[in-house]
């Protein structure tokens, strides 16, 4: 399961010897369940650093139960985690600044402007208020929204209140991205704007990511390495799509194939 | 705010019915019994002028009042949110307490406490702590789940989640507590005042009563009348103030 060949990773180490370094995930044997029904069955996978992975399934798959898992928000009923070497819900301070999500709705405090919200991060963090307010505002110009940031989340588009849960995230500088159905809950048209912002901001970066859809499309449009997700949740299949796959619709539409027969088959089997 | 206006226009109509009424009731009833309104407009001058002193001490034991059980009861229904065991203890205990009735507190008060200010300070925090105490533990217990899973992937200590996310949702609930809690609170300083205190409008109240000062009571209704209202307008605008980020408060 451990991924053979990868990417140079974008923060190397100075090592005389250079070591390998650690994945910025590992589940191992992850099982959870809800009541008595399992919704998460030996899930196995690990994430180099810096690289993008999405995990597609059905609906109901267990993808959100494993990704809180990932979170630290729930703990698995056996099987092992580690995020950036800790646990993610023993280790909860530990983490702290490390690790961003973005959810399928936006999930902004109401009472805030869009730049307080975008700000929460690094006030958790405790950096000062003139710091926190200059990086939010920076993160809010990068997404298109620096009219926007004394405006209040009700008086945002989906579309824009969405740019400013990725800014939230971004603006925290985090090792590592979580993001569960962060496009989904938009229209198409402005679901591909905010996937390709996202894209351009988070690549250069060299941010691990790691998202859930059920969108097989935008699996293949956004990641490096697909994890496809039985029901309940393990990887039954695993498809690498390489930047000329992305760049090249033809080659997409192959791969886009090829990671819906292994749904499919998932689903039959 | 269209709203608005409408609502005082009906307010004053209101207002001019009942003093025609009161006109013409003086005129076929006693006077002891339905003064006039000029003369109920001249009590209400001289209250305004003479006793101004007396509506200060009444304010400020409400506002004392209001006050403390505000904190203490907000404080207590935080503590009912964070731990389950004070819920379960604290909500019979407050349901007990919101079952008495004021007048039996007001007994309580007179037998437990010599001096009048602690008896109506008592009395009020006794009677509108129970109501913020449980608003703000409905409140905490109505916190999304979502905002609160959303809040805790950042990984805030307690306290940071108590001031980032607890606190500013309850907001409403509290203002919504005052609303209903400062009504009640004037009607029960002013019952507490009229046994034992020596000023307030309860007091002024008492002393009308036995000079059988019909003018005055009238006056003095009058007068809690409009305190009435620009105390429900001042939270009103509170409201308007702190709660502007909930949409259907924008519809207004
Ligand atoms: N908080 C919860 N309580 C009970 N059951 C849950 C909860 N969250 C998820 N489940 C159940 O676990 C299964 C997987 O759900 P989920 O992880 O949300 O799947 P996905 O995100 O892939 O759609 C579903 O059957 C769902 O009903
Ligand atoms: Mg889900």
């Amino acid at each position: 399961m451990t991924p053979v060949e990868h990417a140079p990773t974008p923060r190397r180490r100075q090592d005389r010897e250079p070591r390998p370094e650690p994945d910025a995930v590992v589940l191992h044997d992850v099982w959870r369940a809800w009541g008595g029904a399992v919704a998460v069955a030996g899930l196995t996978f690990a994430l180099r650093p810096g690289e993008i992975a999405a995990c597609v399934g059905v609906t109901g798959a267990g993808k959100s139960t494993a990704l809180r898992m990932v979170m630290g928000a729930i703990v698995p009923d056996r099987g092992e985690i580690r995020v950036l070497g800790h646990d993610p819900a023993r280790d909860f301070g530990l983490l702290r600044g490390k690790i961003a999500p973005v959810f399928q709705t936006d999930r902004l405090l109401p009472w805030r402007t869009a730049l307080e919200n975008a700000a929460l991060g690094l006030e958790i963090l405790g950096v000062p208020a003139e710091e926190r307010r200059r990086r939010a505002q920076a993160w809010l110009e990068r997404l298109g929204l620096t009219a926007a940031a004394s405006k209040l989340p009700h008086e945002l588009s989906g579309g824009m209140r969405q740019r400013v849960s990725l800014a939230r995230a971004f603006a925290l500088d985090p090792q590592l991205l979580l993001l569960d159905e962060a496009f989904s809950h938009l229209d198409e048209v402005t679901a591909a704007g905010v996937r390709a912002d996202f894209l351009s901001l988070a690549r250069p970066l060299g941010t691990t990511c790691l998202l859930v859809t059920h969108s097989v499309a935008e699996a293949v449009e956004v990641a490096d390495r697909i994890l496809v997700f039985g029901r309940p949740a393990r990887v039954v299949a695993e498809v690498r799509v390489a930047a000329p796959v992305r760049a090249d619709p033809v080659a997409q539409d192959r791969v886009r194939r090829e990671v819906l027969a292994h749904l499919q088959g998932a689903m039959a089997g | 705010m269209l709203g608005t206006l409408r609502g005082w226009r009906e307010t004053l109509l209101v207002v001019a019915a009942l003093l025609a009424t009161l006109q013409l009731g003086s005129l076929v009833v006693p006077k002891y019994i339905l003064p006039d309104v000029p003369a109920i407009a001249q009590a209400a001058r001289e209250v305004l002028v003479s006793d101004a002193r007396d509506i200060a001490a009444t304010l400020l034991r409400l506002t004392e009042g209001v006050a403390a059980a505000f904190a203490l009861g907000s404080l207590l229904g935080v503590a009912m949110g964070a731990v389950p065991a004070v819920a379960r203890y604290a909500r019979p205990l407050l349901n007990i307490m919101m079952a008495v009735p004021a007048l039996n507190w007001i007994l309580f008060a007179i037998l437990w406490f010599g001096s009048a200010e602690v008896r109506v300070f008592f009395v009020v925090v006794v009677i509108s702590l129970p109501f913020y105490a449980l608003n703000v533990y409905e409140g905490i217990r109505g916190v999304p789940a979502d905002l609160v899973e959303a809040v805790e992937a950042f990984r805030p200590t307690r306290t940071q989640a108590i001031r980032i996310l607890l606190l500013p949702h309850t907001v409403p609930y509290i203002i919504m507590t005052t609303r209903s809690v400062l009504g009640y609170a004037i009607r029960i300083t002013i019952f507490a005042e009229l046994i034992g205190t020596a000023i307030g409008i309860g007091a002024r109240l008492n002393a009308a009563q036995s000079q059988f000062r019909i003018d005055a009571v009238f006056a003095w209704t009058a007068v809690l009348v409009v305190i009435n209202f620009v105390l429900q307008a001042a939270v009103e605008r509170l409201d308007r103030r702190l709660l502007r980020w909930r949409p259907e408060q924008a519809l207004r």
